[in-house]
Formats: C-alpha cells, sequence, structure tokens
C-alpha cells in the first residue's frame, strides 16, 4: 500500500496505520474481538520489518497494560489496543500505570460488558475507564480514529501531560467498517510528531529512580492525586493547540466538542462516538420536515471539555443526551456530567433529557430521533427514555418462548 | 558454564558494597530482607526491581528509598509484565542505537509467596514461555505477610495463619500442603532455578554471581523467616532457617541444564519438631496435646522428599 | 468530650491500650470511640491510638490533632520525625511519659509545654508480666487514672474483656489485671476538663498549578537515601561488641539484615546505632559471644 492517499480502511486498521505513522516501538498486545485486527496488522508490520522495535504477545490485558507502562517508563513509544472485558480485566493496571504518568496511546474498541456476553458495541467499558486518569477522545469516522491517535500522542508526551491517552471507536460501526481514510504523508507525520523523547527520567543504569513507592499520609497521595487532575485538565489545551496544527498540515480540523448545525437549534441531540453520524442525518432531514434539530458531539470526553459544551448548549431549550451505556440504579452516565455542565449558566426553561439506547448493539433508527423529539416537547420531567421499541420488545418475546416454552416454564 | 562453580568461599570474599540502605521500615530481624540484602551486594546497582505488592513494598516509601539502583512499584500481579516491559524497552533503544550497552539493566522481580504463587503465577508461567530476561526473587515467608500473616498457597501444612486458624474442628490449621514453587517453574524449564536462604550467605552469593551472567528466567525462592508472622523472637531468624535447613524442610538446591543439585545436604536430618516447636504458627501442634498424626505427616513429607534423592 | 492520644511502637500494645481504656470507659457509662493509627505490620515501628471519651454522642472520627491527654510509652518517639506526638498538645495538655526521669528533666530536655507526669512502667510491666515492655493494661490505667472519671472496677473489666478477646491464658489477664492495679494506685488523677469549644474559621488553600511531569510524576532520584531515616530508636536492647575478643570473623556482618554492620579498613565490625533496629541477630549469631546484649530503656537513654 502506498501511503499519502485515500484508501478504504476499516477503523481496525487506520489505528494500525497511526501507530504505523507514529513510528510506534513497542506493542504489547492480547486479542479480543473486535479489537484484534488492530495488533494482527501491527503484528505483521513488525514481524516484516516494516516498523522497528518489538510486538510481544501477552497473557492478558492485566499484563498487557503493566507492560505497556514499563516499557514507556523505559523509554519508548508505545501503542497497544483493547476491548470490553479486556479493559475491565486490565482496571488495574490502568489506574496504575495513570499513577506512574507515563505516556502512550491505546485504542479500546467498544464492545459491551458482559453479563450477557455480547460482541457487539455500546459504551460501558470504555466509560469504566473514566475515573482512571485516561485521557479519553472519541472517534466518529475512521478518518478521525486515525488522526486523533496522531493527535494523542502529542498530548500523551506533553511535558505537563504524560499520561496514557485512550482513543474511542465502536466496534462492528467503525472497527470492521471500511470507508474511505487519507494516509497522511510519512514525512509530513515526521515533522508533527518527531521521535520520541521522554521528559522525564527513564530506567537506565546512569540514573536510578524509585518510581511509584508508596506514601503514607494524605498531604502526599493528594498532592499526586491533584497533580494527575490538573495534567489531565491541561491536555485539552494541548489537544486545541495541537489539533489546530494537524489542520494547518494535514486540513481536518478537531475541536473537543463539535456542533453540528447548532446554529438556531431548538432540539438537541447530545451523542459521541460512530452513531454521531445517524444522529447528524436525522437532524437534515428533521430540519427538512421544518424542525430545527442540532446535534453536540463529544470528541473529548476526559477531559471533559465542559466550558465549551456549556457555551455551545447556552440558550438550548430541549437537549436529548442519548447515552449508549447503562448505570443500572443511576441510568445514563454522560447524562449527569453533562446537567452538571449546564447548571453554572442554567437556562431558564431549559429541559434536558437523559436517554438510553444502542446498548449492545441495539440500533438507533431515525423513528428513535422522532420520539426523542415529541418526548422533548412534553413539558412534564420525565426520564431516562429507554429506546425500546414494541418490535424490539416483540423480537425478544419471541425468544423467550423458546427458551421458556409455556409447558417446561409452568411445571 | 559449570553448576558448581564457587566463588566465594567465605564471607571475607562477599563484595563488601551494599546496594541497600539501612533505614527501611521492614520489621527487626526479617530473613526476606537479610535475603535481598545478600542478593543485591552480588547483583550490584544496574538493577531494576520490579515489585509486587507485599512485605517489601514498603522498602520505598516516599520520599525515601534505600536502593542505589532502580525501583517500579507494580500491582500484585503485575510484577513480571512490568519487568516484560523493561527489558522489551531496553532491548528496543540498544538494538536501536539509542542507549549504549552500558546504561543497560539487570530486570528483576521481587514478590512474596503470595504473589508468587497465587495472582502473579499466571502471568509468570507466561513469561517464563517467553523467555523473558529476568531475575525472580521470591521471599517466601510462607503466607501474606504485609496484611498480618494469613494463608497463601506456599503456607505449610500444619501451620496456622490468621485465615486458617487452628481450630477444635480443623486442629491442623492449614490442612493443605505447600505449593511446590520450585517444581511448577521447572516444567517450563527456565534458565536456573536457585533456592537460597539468608543463613548462607555463600551459597547465596556463588548462585547469584552465577545466575547474574546467565540470560532467561532464573529464579530464586528465599526462605524468608519472618518473626512477626511465625512467632518468635527475631534474634532467633538465622537460628530457624539453619533449622530449616538441618531439618531438610528447606532444601538448597539448583536446576541448571536440566538438572537438579542440592546444595549442603543435611548428613543427619533433625527432626522437624526441632524446627516446628520454636514457631508460635506451630504451636497448636504440641499445645495443649501433640498432634501426632500431623507431626507424623511432616516428618514423613520431609522423609519422602528426601528419599528421591538417597 | 476527653481526646486521648497515646504513642509507642508495634509490638507494645498501645492498640489494645487503647482500646481498654475505650471499653472502661464505656463500661463506666460513657460515649466512647478508639482507632489505632499504623502503617503495615511493623514490630518497632511507630503506633498511635486514639481513644475519645464523652457523655454526649462522639461527633468527630480519625485521629486526634488537640489532645487532651497525652499518653507517651516509649520516650524515644519524642525524637521521631513522624509520627511528631507532641503535635497539637499545649499548655493545656497532660502529658504523660514512661521514663524514670524527673518530670521537670523531661519537661527541660524534650521541651514540653507543660510539665508531664512521670512514671516508670517498664519496672512494673518486668515484675508483673515478666516482660518490660508491653503496655497495653499499664497504659490504659494510666489514661483511666489521669482522667479521673473510670473508676478501677471498670478498668479491670476492661482489661479482662479485651485481653480475653485476644485470647490470653486467665493466668496471663490476672497478671495485667494486677498490673493496671498497681498503676492506678501509684498516679492520682488530674481530673482532665473538657476544652473550650473553638470557633470555625476560613483555612487559606495552597495554589496548584500542573507542574512539569519530571516534578509532578512520583519518582524519588536520592538513589539510596532511605539511610536518612533513623530506625536505631526502634531498639529495646543495644548490641555492644567487646573488640578485645573479637575475631573478626564478620558472621555479624554477614547476618545482619539492615546492613547496619559494615567493616571497619582494620577489618573489625563496627555497628551503625543511627540504624541497627536492635533485633540481636548479631549477638545470638556470634560464635564467640562477644556481642553483649544491652538494655536500651533501663539506662535512662
Amino acid at each position: 500500500m502506498k501511503p499519502n492517499r485515500k484508501m478504504m480502511l476499516t477503523g481496525n486498521k487506520a489505528a494500525a496505520w497511526a501507530a504505523r505513522l507514529a513510528r510506534v516501538e513497542y506493542v504489547p498486545a492480547f486479542p479480543i474481538t473486535p479489537q484484534t485486527e488492530i495488533v494482527e496488522t501491527l503484528a505483521g508490520w513488525f514481524a516484516d520489518g516494516t516498523m522497528q522495535g518489538k510486538f510481544t504477545n501477552m497473557d492478558s490485558e492485566h499484563s498487557m497494560f503493566m507492560a505497556a507502562g514499563a516499557a514507556s517508563a523505559s523509554g519508548v513509544r508505545v501503542f497497544t489496543a483493547s476491548s470490553s472485558q479486556g479493559i475491565l480485566h486490565g482496571l488495574e493496571s490502568l489506574h496504575t500505570l495513570c499513577g506512574w504518568r507515563v505516556p502512550l496511546v491505546m485504542v479500546n474498541v467498544s464492545r459491551a460488558l458482559a453479563t450477557p456476553i455480547t460482541l457487539e458495541p455500546d459504551h460501558n467499558d470504555v466509560l469504566i475507564t473514566r475515573d482512571s486518569g485516561l485521557i479519553q477522545l472519541h472517534a466518529e469516522t475512521c478518518q478521525e480514529v486515525l488522526d486523533l491517535i496522531l493527535i494523542g500522542y502529542h498530548m500523551a508526551e506533553d511535558p505537563k501531560v504524560c499520561l496514557p491517552v485512550l482513543v474511542n471507536m465502536d466496534g462492528f460501526y467503525l472497527s470492521f467498517t471500511r470507508e474511505p481514510v487519507s494516509i497522511p504523508d510519512p514525512g509530513l507525520v515526521e515533522k508533527f510528531l518527531p521521535k520520541f523523547k521522554a521528559v522525564q527520567p527513564v530506567f537506565q543504569a546512569s540514573q536510578p529512580q524509585a518510581r511509584a513507592s508508596a506514601v503514607f499520609g494524605g498531604e502526599t497521595y493528594s498532592w499526586f492525586k491533584i497533580q494527575q487532575d490538573l495534567a489531565v485538565r491541561h491536555a485539552e489545551k494541548v489537544f486545541i493547540e495541537k489539533a489546530w496544527r494537524f489542520s494547518e498540515m494535514f486540513g481536518r480540523y478537531y475541536l473537543p466538542v463539535e456542533s453540528f448545525r447548532m446554529e438556531d437549534a431548538e432540539y438537541v441531540f447530545v451523542m459521541s462516538n460512530s452513531f454521531a453520524t445517524k444522529g447528524k442525518s436525522a437532524v437534515l432531514k428533521l430540519r427538512d420536515q421544518g424542525i430545527k434539530a442540532g446535534l453536540l458531539k463529544l470528541c473529548m470526553i476526559r477531559p471533559f471539555p465542559e466550558k465549551a459544551i456549556a457555551k455551545a448548549l447556552k440558550g438550548c431549550k430541549k437537549i436529548a443526551v442519548i447515552d449508549q451505556n447503562i448505570a443500572p440504579g443511576r441510568g445514563g452516565i454522560i447524562y449527569p456530567e453533562i446537567v452538571s455542565a449546564l447548571f453554572p449558566e442554567k437556562t431558564a426553561g431549559q429541559k434536558v433529557l437523559s436517554v438510553i439506547g444502542g446498548l449492545g448493539g441495539k440500533d438507533i433508527r431515525e423513528e428513535d430521533f422522532g420520539t426523542i423529539i415529541q418526548h422533548l416537547g412534553n413539558p412534564k420531567p420525565e426520564g431516562p427514555l429507554y429506546l425500546y421499541g414494541e418490535q424490539d420488545l416483540n423480537t425478544f418475546l419471541k425468544f423467550e418462548r423458546i427458551a421458556k416454552p409455556e409447558e417446561v416454564a409452568r411445571s | 558454564m559449570s553448576a558448581i562453580t564457587s566463588n566465594y568461599k567465605k564471607i571475607k570474599d562477599l563484595n563488601p558494597h551494599e546496594s541497600l540502605s539501612a533505614g527501611t521500615s521492614l520489621c527487626a530481624g526479617c530473613g526476606g530482607l537479610e535475603g535481598l540484602r545478600l542478593a543485591l551486594k552480588e547483583l550490584g546497582d544496574d538493577v531494576i526491581i520490579c515489585n509486587a505488592a507485599g512485605c517489601m513494598t514498603l522498602l520505598s516509601v516516599y520520599p525515601f528509598t534505600p536502593l542505589r539502583g532502580s525501583w517500579l512499584y507494580t500491582t500484585m500481579g503485575g510484577p513480571v509484565p512490568a519487568a516484560q516491559g523493561v527489558r522489551d524497552a531496553l532491548d528496543i533503544r540498544i538494538q536501536q542505537g539509542d542507549m549504549p550497552e552500558s546504561e543497560n539493566l539487570q530486570v528483576m522481580v521481587l514478590a512474596g509467596d503470595g504473589s508468587s504463587n497465587d495472582m502473579g503465577m499466571g502471568p509468570t508461567s507466561s513469561a517464563i514461555h517467553r523467555k523473558l530476561d529476568f531475575i525472580y526473587f521470591c521471599y517466601d515467608n510462607e503466607a501474606y505477610g504485609n496484611t498480618g500473616f494469613q494463608l497463601s498457597a506456599a503456607s505449610p501444612f500444619g501451620g496456622a495463619t490468621q485465615t486458617a486458624p487452628s481450630t477444635g474442628l480443623h486442629p491442623a490449621g492449614a490442612e493443605l500442603p505447600k505449593k511446590d514453587l520450585f517444581e511448577i517453574w521447572r516444567a517450563q524449564n527456565p534458565t536456573y532455578i536457585a533456592t537460597v536462604s539468608p543463613r548462607e550467605p555463600i551459597d547465596l552469593a556463588n548462585k547469584f554471581a552465577k545466575a547474574k551472567l546467565m540470560k532467561g528466567p532464573r529464579l530464586f525462592i528465599c526462605l524468608s523467616p519472618c518473626p512477626t508472622g511465625w512467632g518468635f523472637d527475631p534474634k532467633e531468624t538465622h537460628l530457624i532457617a539453619k533449622l530449616a535447613r538441618d531439618t531438610g524442610i528447606f532444601p538448597l538446591k539448583e536446576f541448571f541444564e536440566g538438572k537438579v543439585m542440592h546444595n549442603k545436604v543435611p548428613r543427619k536430618r533433625v527432626p522437624v519438631e526441632r524446627y516446628l516447636e520454636r514457631q508460635k504458627r506451630f504451636q497448636h501442634l504440641f499445645i495443649p496435646v501433640r498432634q501426632e498424626e500431623t507431626l507424623a505427616q511432616i516428618q514423613s513429607r520431609v522423609d519422602a522428599y528426601w528419599s528421591q534423592y538417597e | 468530650m476527653l481526646r486521648i492520644r497515646m504513642h509507642g511502637r508495634g509490638g507494645q500494645g498501645i492498640k489494645t491500650a487503647g482500646q481498654i481504656l475505650g471499653s472502661a470507659a464505656f463500661l463506666a457509662g460513657f460515649q466512647a470511640q478508639d482507632f489505632p493509627l499504623y502503617g503495615a505490620e511493623r514490630r518497632g515501628a511507630p503506633v498511635t491510638s486514639f481513644t475519645r471519651v464523652s457523655p454526649e454522642p462522639v461527633l468527630e472520627r480519625g485521629p486526634i490533632g488537640i489532645p487532651d491527654l497525652l499518653l507517651i510509652a516509649d520516650a524515644t518517639l519524642l525524637e521521631s520525625v513522624r509520627p511528631v506526638p507532641l503535635n497539637g498538645a499545649d499548655e493545656s495538655t497532660t502529658i504523660f511519659i514512661n521514663s524514670s526521669l524527673a518530670p521537670e528533666t523531661l519537661q527541660q530536655y524534650y521541651q514540653l509545654p507543660s510539665l508531664p507526669v512521670g512514671l516508670n512502667l517498664i519496672p512494673l510491666c518486668r515484675h508483673y508480666l515478666k516482660k518490660a515492655n508491653l503496655y497495653s493494661s499499664a497504659l490504659a490505667s494510666v489514661g483511666a487514672r489521669l482522667m479521673g472519671s473510670i473508676d478501677m472496677g471498670f478498668l479491670l473489666e476492661a482489661v479482662e474483656i479485651e485481653l480475653e478477646q485476644q485470647g490470653l491464658a486467665e493466668k496471663q489477664i490476672e497478671h495485667n489485671k494486677e498490673l493496671a492495679q498497681k498503676v492506678f494506685e501509684s498516679l492520682t488523677s488530674v481530673n482532665l476538663q473538657e476544652r473550650e469549644r473553638t470557633v470555625i474559621k476560613a483555612g487559606s488553600l495552597a495554589l496548584l498549578e500542573p507542574r512539569l511531569a519530571a516534578d509532578s510524576a512520583p519518582i524519588i532520584l536520592a538513589a539510596g537515601n532511605m539511610a536518612l531515616r533513623k530506625t536505631g530508636n526502634w531498639r529495646v536492647d543495644r548490641p555492644e561488641i567487646d573488640y578485645k575478643r573479637c575475631n573478626q570473623c564478620l558472621i555479624c556482618y554477614a547476618r545482619c539484615p539492615e546492613g547496619a554492620i559494615s567493616v571497619q579498613e582494620s577489618g573489625s565490625p563496627e555497628i551503625d546505632y543511627e540504624h541497627c533496629k536492635g533485633c540481636m541477630i548479631c549477638a545470638e549469631e556470634c560464635p564467640g559471644n562477644v556481642i553483649q546484649t544491652v538494655s536500651e530503656t533501663e539506662d535512662g537513654s
């Protein structure tokens, strides 16, 4: 494949290309559907000499993240990828290496969490890392996957940040979906993202260090934790700067939040990841029907760009936050974050509706957006709104009759 | 390289350098600390220790470190994969010419018997399989010591721990024999395995001197008498270690090039009771009544072990 | 509410002392709360315990910042950097120090805010328990007596309850009760009074900004700096080498877990008393028995 041209790529291949363009030196890996294609592609490139460094097959995600962090602390540029149960299994390691303050980029290919086990996407996996100290960027398209990984390395390696960056894409809807992706010229990428140079001491004989020692006393623990918070917050500024530089070189521009037809919108869908494309399509159709709809896409989840969100939603009266995740007993995970972002400058008469849909890969259909518009018109407070139609129920009941035939169930 | 090379004959031969400074918070009389101190005397300062949660996590407490080398706290199950990451990164940097060979480090895992036999074992087995070039130092105090002495898979049969106490229903305390970490490793044919005791500094130093020149997975199981958990006066740490050897409970041995060799074989084994009776964790085997059957079982297991080699 | 803070070392029964005092107060009809604070399980390392006693419900938790009664079981701790036993103590704090020294001497030497109450618990513990430094019952008794609001009967009952829970034999519990009684009778109450309530005022917050990761990652670059921490005050006994009889076999040097015995140019071993924790392995292992065991606690330190 010749670089510097557009080609049909899956989200997984786009991620692998980004790691290759970033001249990643180390990839510890462990397979999990729907991520596996990423590490398979990279394994091939390391094996045939296209990429320099080392690809190590690890024994679990817990081990994989540990190796990734330790290698970064030892001075090489690291990439890795996981999904779903893998993120859960590696969660202890993720918290640990955020505390180590080591830069690297990882991709999560979103897949719903067991139980019940499934292969299809929702965002409970990536949002479980919400409070770990990872920086999170969420992609809508395969192009965004590639671009955000390159920008992500800049954020991760910033002297005031030094943290892992997670780039998220939806399983199937991006991971296995091919669409045209522009592969930037490697020479230009090298100018944008120079060879990795650690901005803190790394493990080697001439500079002994003890990293991540135990602490006693809340003063020390709190200081390091607050510094982590400040570093993640600082990453928003780094993102804006580096995304601007990226746009100057490659012509594509990103912001922490993307406003789509928000200029005069009366109804706003707040969404993230690949389903935002469906939301945008619905916005255009609704506008043709005379309904002033708009969409706010969250590209950055951590740090949480609350000021940008508040600014974009200022004056909007009817907002639906569509969570493709569920926190049983609470509802959507992003909903309260949006509400709290709006609170300091609340718009009078504003309705913010919590919507839960797309769990375990369940489609969000056009009619669902119509339903949301209808409920936004309801002056009474309500929610969460489960996007689960009669049609869906009928499908399930058919299965249930097979699983529990009446004659068995009764006995 | 012969498995029986002995560079060191007497204490004066030991490397005078101390890679581990005094001042740590570890218990007075800690056998594991003594084993580590002797090991680092031989390995020197160009070492990075990847540490699993355990007693030794208290070695480095911010803002202090006793090590002249490097340290990375990982997690209870994560020291070996962390060692993998460091080893791989150093290899990459050397191979790419980003770092001179003189900056290289010996990568070492420091983990207790809990991490080694329980939570960390899966990743360790995988790293041995990958032929990771590292030294694994297991300080074996036969329980989860740092949390106050709870049962681990390395707790011996007949010993009491906080989570396997001796009661009327379960008089023996721990009812299962200790996992055989040496044999579990050996099944994967690593480069080197040795058991060491803080009581045998010359034997220990010779084993580390040999192992540090090798590549690949190298395991040291260090008998770590624990005054706090085993229940004896701290001054008796070495006495307990000596009895562990003389009773045959803790065989000093090596595995190298496919063969197991015993070092310092006790000519005439002292009855195990001499070792057990000095420790509070075995007190219930003697008081209020002697648990003859349990004592006999402990003795017969030791005898059965040695009968393979006699 | 009365706030009692006790300082001692792992293995001295400080946690139990706080619990005995808590139980005694509870039995006497007070609302009580007790709570120990220690690192991991470390013999010899500093241990603090806290007991709160009040006729009203106790609306406080955690460490006691400003103690009404400070009980110091191990005077060597007064030189420790963390925890600082005198933290929060002022002229209205009653301070007890387990020491053979006169109160005036202690006040002057340790620059105490008030004249302390002194009593040497070591000979008492040795007499009743055959162990010089097991202070659980003795220290609880000091607390109960100085407070003045807990009768001895409740104290002795509490000793029994707590030590029984720890699995001590009947005989040992009896000895502890005798010890507690003896200590109780050796002191007079100071009738502790409740402090005046403090007024809540705003504090000042630090200005925290993101720093370079090189400065904000949890890294220690001062390799080997642990030696700055002195563990010499963990010692109960001190090893002393009789150099006249020492044949420089260096067994002591090889056996010391702390690396606190070095070899001098002359070939003689030398003990680093700033760090020696007093495990006494060297004395036990010395083939010529030329290392003596000298008590640290009774010679006045």
